[in-house]
C-alpha cells in the first residue's frame, strides 16, 4: 500500500514537472510580456526593468531559476499587484473556491447518485423521463445563465417573502455558500446522474443479482445491499477529476456571486500576462488535480475489493 | 407411487420481444419426488432454463409472462408466490446454483457475508451466529480453510471453489429442492466430476431434491434418477434415467445419444450430429416441433400434435406418434 502510495505520488510530481514546463514555454511564445502594457516605456526603462526581473537572461535560464524557486515552495511575486507574493493569493483565496467547491461537489455526487438511481429504477417511466430531460439542460446549459437564474430567483423569493432568505450574492457565511455552490455543482451532477443511470441499468442484468434473488432478498435489499455499491464504482472514479474541475473552474459563478476566490485572479493573470501568477495558479490547480485524482484512486480500494493493493 | 414434492402441469411462458411474441415454454408437465434427481435435458433454446427459473419467478416479467399452467409444491400452488405457508419460496424452500460462478457472485462482498446474508434476512439470524454458520457451510461444501476463505472476495477464488460457495449460499436455509442451471458447464471436467459428487453427497445427506439442467447427458447419466428431455418448448420424452438411455423412444432422444461420444470403443467413433437447427420459437409449428429434422416422420407428425403415449413402463411417456398403433413400423 504505502510503496504504491509513494509510487502514485513521485508519478503525480512528475505530471505536475510536465504542467509547469509546458506552461513556462507556452506562456514565454505568447506575444508581448507583463511589462509591454498600455503605458509608453522608454527603450532604456524597459531594458532596465527587464534586468531588473531577469527577462533579459536566456529563456533556458529563466526556465532554471524558476524551477528551483519552484522546488523551494516560492512561487515568486506578481507582476501587477504592488507587493504581493504569489503563495499569498493563493494561501487567501484558495480556501474560499476549496469552500465552494466542496460543497458544490458534495451536491453534485450526492444528486447525481440520487437522480441516477431513480431514473434506472424508473426507467421509461415518467420520473425517468423528466429527469433525463432535466439532465439534458444541466449538461447544455452554461453555468453563467443558471448563475444569473440563480440570482434572478433568490432575489424574487426575498421580495416575495418581505426577508432575507439567502444572500443573493457576497462572502462570509454559509448562507452565502448554498445557492453558489449547487450553481456550480449542477453540470457535473447531470453528468453524474447520466452516469449513475447506465452503471445502474448494466447492474441490473448482472448475474449476482439474479443470485441475490435466488437467495430471496427482497428489490429493496438487492437495491442497497449488491446493486448500489457495485453501480457507484464508475461514479467514484470520474470524482476525482470532477473534484479539480469543479474547484478549478468556478470563477464564472465566483464572478457572478462576488465571490473572493481564486478563480478571479487565474483569469485575470492570463490578459494581464502576469507570468508569475499565471505560473503559480497553474501549477497549483495541476497539483491539486493530480493530487485529487491519487487521493480518489487510493479510496477507490475501500469500495472495490479488487483494486485494492496490498 | 407416492405423491411427488413438485407437480408442474401445462406450463406455458412467453417473451414479448421487438420481433414478436416468443412461445420459450409451450405447456410443459413433469414430477420431481424427494430425495430423487431430475433431469432436464435438451439443446440451447430448448426452454428448459427458462422453464425451471419461470418457477420460482426468476423470468423477468416483462418481457416474460406465464400464460397458464401451475407448480405445486407439496400441493401448494408456488407460481407467481414470494412465500408459500411462511417460507419465502426462493432460498428457503428452493435454492439455486447457476451455471457461471464467476459472475454469480457479488463481487464487491465477502464470501462469508453473501452466504450468510439469507440466513440473517430469512431466519432472523444474528450477525455472529450467520457468519459463523457460513464457515460451516464452507466447510461442507468441501472449502478448504474455510474461517480464512469466508473474509475473501470472489476475485481470490477460482471457478470451481466459486461453485461450491453458490452451493453453500444454496443450501444456506437448508432448501427442500435444489436447482441447478449448468451448474459444471463453465467449469472443467476434472473440477466437473467433483462439484457433481459434491451435490450428490449433499443431496443424500439431506434428503433434498435436485433439478438438474444439463445438455450434457453425460452428466445425466451420473446424477440422474428421472430425466425429462424437452424441444423446442415441449417435452418430448419422460422416464427414468435407464428408460431413457436403453429404451429411447423418441427419435430426438435417440439422436442426442448418437450424438455423445462414447467411452467404450477406443477406436475413433465417427459422432453422428443432428442436422438442421430447431423451429422458430416466434411462430412454432402446428405439429411436432422435431418434424422437420426427424429421420422417421411421417405425414401426420407435420399438422398434428403427438400426444403422450405410455411406453409400458412406469412413467415413462413419449410425444411421438411412432407410438401410435397406426404407425406403420419399418424398423
Amino acid at each position: 500500500m504505502w510503496r504504491y502510495t509513494l509510487k502514485r505520488l513521485i508519478q503525480g510530481l512528475i505530471t505536475v514537472w510536465f504542467i509547469a514546463t509546458t506552461t513556462f514555454f507556452v506562456m514565454h511564445f505568447v506575444p508581448g510580456d507583463p511589462l509591454s502594457d498600455a503605458r509608453a516605456t522608454s527603450e532604456q526603462i524597459r531594458e532596465n526593468l527587464e534586468a531588473r526581473y531577469g527577462l533579459d537572461k536566456p529563456l533556458y535560464q529563466q526556465y532554471y531559476i524558476y524551477l528551483r524557486n519552484i522546488a523551494s515552495g516560492d512561487l515568486g511575486i506578481s507582476f501587477t499587484q504592488q507587493n504581493r507574493e504569489v503563495n499569498d493569493i493563493i494561501r487567501e483565496h484558495f480556501p474560499v473556491s476549496a469552500a465552494l467547491g466542496v460543497l458544490a461537489v458534495v451536491f453534485a455526487a450526492l444528486g447525481g447518485i440520487l437522480w441516477g438511481a431513480l431514473t434506472a429504477l424508473f426507467r421509461n417511466r415518467m420520473p425517468d423521463v423528466v429527469i433525463m430531460f432535466l439532465v439534458v439542460l444541466g449538461v447544455s446549459v452554461p453555468s453563467f445563465v443558471f448563475a444569473a437564474l440563480g440570482q434572478l430567483s433568490l432575489v424574487t423569493l426575498n421580495d416575495w417573502l418581505g426577508v432575507s432568505v439567502l444572500p443573493v450574492a457576497g462572502w462570509g457565511s454559509v448562507q452565502h455558500l448554498l445557492v453558489p455552490a449547487l450553481v456550480l455543482g449542477l453540470g457535473t451532477m447531470a453528468f453524474l446522474t447520466r452516469l449513475m443511470r447506465s452503471s445502474m441499468l448494466e447492474v441490473t442484468n448482472a448475474d449476482y443479482v439474479r443470485t441475490a434473488k435466488a437467495k430471496g432478498l427482497n428489490a429493496t435489499q438487492i437495491f442497497i445491499r449488491h446493486q448500489l455499491r457495485n453501480a457507484i464504482l464508475p461514479v467514484i472514479t470520474v470524482l476525482g477529476p470532477a473534484i479539480a474541475t469543479i474547484t478549478t473552474g468556478g470563477f464564472v459563478v465566483e464572478l457572478v456571486f462576488a465571490i473572493p476566490g481564486l478563480g478571479r485572479f487565474f483569469v485575470q493573470s492570463v490578459q494581464q500576462l502576469d507570468y508569475t501568477v499565471i505560473m503559480g495558479t497553474t501549477v497549483f490547480y495541476g497539483g491539486f488535480l493530480v493530487f485529487m485524482v491519487i487521493a480518489v484512486d487510493l479510496v477507490y480500494g475501500l469500495i472495490d475489493p479488487r483494486v485494492r493493493v496490498e | 407411487m407416492t405423491r411427488p414434492l413438485l407437480e408442474v402441469e401445462d406450463l406455458a411462458v412467453e417473451f414479448d420481444t421487438h420481433g414478436g411474441t416468443v412461445k420459450a415454454v409451450r405447456g410443459v408437465s413433469f414430477a420431481l419426488h424427494e430425495g430423487q434427481t431430475l433431469a432436464v435435458v435438451g439443446e440451447s433454446g430448448c426452454g428448459k432454463s427458462v422453464c425451471v427459473q419461470s418457477l420460482v419467478g426468476l423470468v423477468p416479467m416483462p418481457p416474460g409472462r406465464i400464460t397458464s399452467g401451475s407448480a405445486r409444491l407439496d400441493g401448494e400452488q408456488i407460481l407467481g408466490r414470494e412465500t408459500v405457508g411462511g417460507m419465502r419460496v426462493r432460498g428457503q424452500l428452493i435454492g439455486m446454483i447457476f451455471q457461471d460462478p464467476m459472475t454469480s457472485l457479488n463481487p464487491t462482498m465477502r464470501i462469508g457475508d453473501q452466504i450468510a446474508e439469507p440466513l440473517h434476512m430469512h431466519q432472523g439470524m444474528r450477525r455472529r451466529d450467520a457468519r459463523m454458520r457460513a464457515i460451516e457451510l464452507l466447510e461442507l461444501s468441501q472449502v478448504g480453510e474455510a474461517e480464512k476463505r469466508s473474509r475473501q472476495y470472489p476475485f481470490e477464488f477460482s471457478g470451481g471453489m466459486l461453485q461450491r460457495v453458490m452451493i453453500a449460499c444454496a443450501l444456506a436455509c437448508e432448501p427442500r429442492i435444489l436447482i441447478a442451471d449448468e451448474p459444471t458447464t463453465a467449469l472443467d471436467v476434472t473440477i466437473q466430476a467433483q462439484i457433481l459428487s459434491l451435490m450428490r453427497d449433499l443431496q443424500r445427506e439431506r434428503k433434498m431434491s435436485l433439478i438438474l439442467i444439463t445438455h450434457d447427458l453425460g452428466v445425466v447419466a451420473q446424477m440422474a434418477d428421472e430425466v425429462v428431455v424437452m424441444y423446442a418448448g415441449k417435452v418430448v420424452e419422460t422416464g427414468s434415467a435407464d428408460d431413457i438411455f436403453y429404451a429411447s423412444g423418441h427419435p430426438y432422444t435417440q439422436g442426442l445419444k448418437s450424438a455423445m461420444p462414447q467411452n467404450q470403443d477406443r477406436r475413433a467413433q465417427q459422432l453422428e450430429p443432428i442436422a438442421g437447427s430447431p423451429p422458430d420459437l416466434f411462430d412454432p409449428p402446428t405439429g411436432c416441433g422435431y418434424f422437420e429434422r426427424c429421420p422417421r416422420a411421417m405425414q401426420v407428425c407435420e399438422a398434428h400434435q403427438p400426444p403422450d403415449f405410455d411406453l409400458g413402463k412406469v412413467q415413462h411417456r413419449c410425444a411421438c406418434w411412432l407410438h401410435d398403433a397406426r404407425a406403420t413400423h419399418d424398423s
